[in-house]
């Protein structure tokens, strides 16, 4: 109980700076009699807004978009149709301009779907294009060139809301969203937009559907701008298409750069520098676009994690540098516990899971990678997968793990055909991967990045986490700490809080390997989990394999060290150039003639 | 007036595709599509719209033209191609770096030059005067412009055999084990936007007495050109440029049988369209993951 209180009244102190900054800020019209200033906020309020659902699809999911400024006039128009047209309140008027602009833009991301990022940069640019001769186009709707005029002020009950009631308005709907951003980048999903954007391949991997989630960033950023785009509307009382040129997309997008992409206050830092100041200082008004281009380049180059990423190195350098010792200290101690403490590994999610080949091929080009391969990896077993460079062994586990689709023959997973199935149902299904590099969430946190591996197991939909239901909080709370569990037991639990791009690399394999466990996994495939171990670190890793299975898992172990694999291995299967060569105990699989020749050449 | 449609469809659509070849031409080596791409088209336009080098003989204008937006291509690979390549930290980082680039050229122009649209006379002896063959109207100038866009890409073939063109594709397909077998990336990477932004010179010397240039003509290229490269394929020269005239013909259709004001929408939804149904472009030449 006393525990309880302990932390709210520290997230009390955390939110302090937040709740002055907001206080100020609704009390800057009142402090300033000159209108201007107000008008000024009102607007900066509003790119803000756009600006956070910006930020949620290129800072946390990395897409870009261009059309931001077009989903904005989506927002606006509706709006100003409807309330001047049509005497809509605003307050009617606005949820429908928001379910418009989501529609517009889950539509602008439909195309690019299966294609790589850039294409939705250059797609999202020809929809606000084609958006703005629409605009013109169909005159009798939107007012063509001279745009819509006399859209009213909201009205709540009795009073109709002046310049300053505009103001309050934005300023409560932005506190209102970040503390919904806040939460949800901090949730499930923000690891998963983040999977995304860092390593498609492990995203799948742990069961994020990497289109589901773009569309989901889409629909996001569809969402604020078109609120953002209603909130115009009133505040400017007209609509014009020249509010809406291709300067007025990249706006928002060097403002969520500028501030700090993946930062939650990088918008609000960038909206008040690269809008208000060039406002304020008149004279740099007129050279907004050179500004514009010129601090674009350079800060991709030299700050790509804008200002607020910036801010955060220099504290935390100051904080390395301030105590040597004990980062020293932190580093021996990891070193020194191993994992000589038996890792307890957790239930995983049912029995364990066999796996059957039946005459899988798969070429690249001309090069074929497997020709026919049948294999049976019976339940319950650690089946290692050997063969010199270029047998075949990754391409087999990513056959496994449907990261590729074979072109022909079949994959079954215990009695289930899963030669069509993708590889983020196969997660769900507790399939778990370690990659041969590391694929990790290098911004993120030791523990989130563990956190992520049970992103196929939460329970907890979208609207709880966001609402924070009590559910949704005690969920947390259990996964949390069986992360930091799985960390301590590898000997993480010191840099639980570090970023893990700072990991050393063996260590960075280890966190892989947490992520998977956290998977409560049915069926593993690891993919060279030795390589640039030491030998300590080794006898663990063997340890800890053997556990793995002892609780009740399936290992597939790709490995070239051959030691490692006859002291964990029950079945060994030898590839060469695509084919299986033998498979059987170690013992019998290593020692065979045919083996020995495909690794050492024929004898002479 | 099929036959109008035609004509518009291949002229403006060969400019489409030079667009999108020169996208291919940077694209070889870094992997990077050009944002900047329509603003160096637009560079090259005004160059022989507002300057002295409009006045020289066309042959040499060109020359000057396309080496003038060469340089100011192999600029943009300086300071906003190769230092975010080398860091790589951000994949989509070079998206950025591009657009910033264009922005910068887009500011520049419009200080440079009026925001005026001027009207470029094609090069003696073509014209631009319509002559009528078996009822299909076009001038001497259109047929030029179809003419050399199928020599430029009939060119690139030739060079995509050579010597250098194969050290292009081992390049793409992996820089590190391109370098370990003697080839410079880097070197081929400069040469390939000297060479991309002579297209982009020539594009633009071309695309002057078609369209009016001015300095606000870079946009519209750069999406039709990409519509072009998405629609063709990336890394294939012919197919883009079949996609150009495809595109050039929907769009002429769209502005005859929708209204002119539509062109750009009927354009991009037809892209869309075609992108919903073959995700890797109408030939289809599919890229193969690797995890």
């Amino acid at each position: 109980m006393s525990e309880a209180r302990g932390t709210r009244s520290g997230a009390a102190r955390r939110a302090a700076p937040w709740l002055v900054l907001v206080a100020a800020a609704a009390a800057l019209p009142l402090l300033s009699g000159d209108p201007t200033i107000t008008y000024l906020a009102t607007t900066a309020g509003i790119y803000v807004l756009v600006g956070t659902g910006l930020n949620l699809m290129f800072g946390y999911t990395g897409q870009v978009s261009l059309g931001q400024g077009a989903l904005v006039a989506v927002g606006a128009y509706t709006t100003g149709i409807l309330m001047a047209d049509h005497d809509w309140t605003f307050w009617a008027a606005a949820p429908v301009a928001v379910l418009v602009a989501v529609g517009a833009g889950t539509l602008m991301a439909l195309p690019a779907f299966r294609l790589s990022s850039w294409y939705i940069a250059l797609v999202t640019l020809g929809a606000a294009m084609a958006a703005r001769s629409l605009l013109v186009e169909f005159e009798g709707l939107t007012g063509g060139w001279s745009g819509l005029i006399g859209i009213p002020r909201p009205v709540l009950g009795p009073w109709e809301l002046g310049e300053r009631g505009v103001f309050w308005l934005v300023l409560a709907v932005n506190v209102v969203l970040f503390a919904m951003v806040r939460t949800t980048v901090d949730s499930r999903l923000g690891r998963g937009m983040m999977a995304v954007r860092d390593a498609p391949e492990m995203a799948r991997s742990v069961g994020v559907a990497p289109a589901r989630m773009k569309l989901f960033a889409f629909a996001c950023g569809g969402a604020t701008a078109g609120l953002g785009g209603a909130l115009l509307a009133v505040h400017h009382g007209l609509v014009t298409p020249d509010d809406f040129t291709l300067d007025f997309s990249i706006l928002f997008l060097l403002v969520v750069i500028i501030g700090g992409a993946a930062r939650l206050v990088g918008p609000i830092i960038g909206t008040l520098l690269f809008f208000a100041l060039p406002e304020l200082l008149t004279g740099l008004a007129e050279w907004r676009g050179l500004i514009y281009g010129a601090a674009l380049l350079v800060l991709m180059v030299y700050a790509p994690q804008g200002i607020a990423g910036e801010w955060e190195r220099l504290r935390a350098r100051r904080r390395a540098s301030g105590t040597p010792s004990d980062a020293y200290g932190t580093s021996d101690v990891s070193d020194a516990s191993g994992t000589d403490v038996p890792v307890e590994v957790g239930p995983p999610r049912g029995e364990p899971l066999g796996v059957e080949l039946v005459g899988v091929r798969k070429s690249f080009g001309g090069v074929h990678a497997l020709q026919g391969v049948d294999l049976t990896i019976e339940p319950g077993t650690v089946h290692a997968i050997v063969g010199p460079n270029g047998s075949g062994k990754t391409t087999l586990l990513n056959v496994i793990s449907r990261l590729l689709r074979q072109d022909g023959g079949r994959v079954l997973l215990g009695t289930e055909d899963v030669s069509r199935a993708t590889a983020e149902r196969l997660a769900r299904h507790g399939v778990a991967r370690v990659f041969q590099t590391p694929r990790l969430l290098g911004a993120s946190s030791l523990r989130d990045n563990v956190l992520l591996g049970a992103y196929a197991r939460e329970r907890t939909g979208g609207t709880a986490t966001v609402l924070r239901l009590p559910w949704a909080r005690r969920e947390r709370a259990e996964l949390t700490e069986e992360a930091d569990r799985l960390l301590a037991d590898l000997g993480l639990a010191e840099r639980a809080d570090e970023e893990a791009a700072a990991l050393p690399h063996g260590e960075q394999r280890l966190l892989e390997v947490a992520r998977a466990l956290m998977t409560r996994p049915r069926l593993l495939l690891m993919d060279e989990p030795a390589a640039g171990l030491t030998p300590r670190e080794l006898e663990s890793l063997g340890r800890l394999i053997r556990a793995i299975r002892d609780a009740g898992t399936t290992v597939v172990l790709v490995e070239h060290h051959i030691e490692l694999v006859a002291s964990v291995a029950d079945v060994v299967t030898v590839l060469d150039r695509g084919r299986l060569v033998t498979s059987g105990s170690p013992q019998d699989a290593l020692g065979d003639a045919r083996v020995v020749e495909v690794y050492l050449g024929a004898p002479a | 007036m099929i036959a109008d449609i035609l004509v518009a469809g291949l002229v403006f659509g060969s400019l489409y595709g030079l667009v999108a070849v020169g996208f291919n031409i940077l694209h070889r080596p870094t992997n990077v599509v050009n944002f900047a791409q329509g603003e160096l088209i637009m560079i090259g336009a005004m160059l022989m719209a507002a300057t002295p080098i409009g006045g020289l003989p066309w042959g040499i204008a060109a020359a000057c033209v396309m080496a003038v937006v060469a340089i100011v291509t192999l600029a943009e690979e300086r300071v906003a191609v190769t230092p975010v390549l080398r860091r790589s930290s951000h994949a989509v980082g070079w998206v950025i770096t591009t657009l910033a680039f264009s922005l910068l050229l887009a500011e520049a122009a419009g200080r440079l030059w009026t925001d005026q649209p001027s009207t470029v006379a094609p090069p003696w002896p073509l014209s631009m005067r319509v002559e009528e063959v078996l009822g299909v109207r076009f001038s001497s100038y259109q047929v030029a412009v179809v003419v050399i866009a199928v020599a430029v890409v009939a060119l690139l073939d030739v060079l995509d055999r050579s010597r250098l063109g194969t050290a292009l594709r081992a390049v793409a397909a992996d820089r590190d084990g391109a370098r370990l077998r003697g080839i410079d990336p880097a070197a081929l990477t400069r040469r390939s936007f000297l060479l991309g932004g002579a297209l982009a010179g020539l594009t633009g010397v071309l695309a002057a007495p078609l369209l009016l240039a001015s300095v606000t003509m870079g946009l519209g290229l750069l999406i039709k050109g990409f519509a072009a490269l998405a629609v063709g394929g990336i890394g294939d020269n012919r197919g883009v440029l079949v996609a150009g005239w495809v595109l050039g013909v929907i769009e002429a259709a769209g502005a005859v049988f929708a209204s002119p004001g539509s062109q750009s929408v009927v354009l991009f939804a037809a892209m869309l369209l075609i992108l919903l149904i073959r995700p890797n472009g109408l030939r289809g030449l599919a890229v193969q993951r690797h995890v």
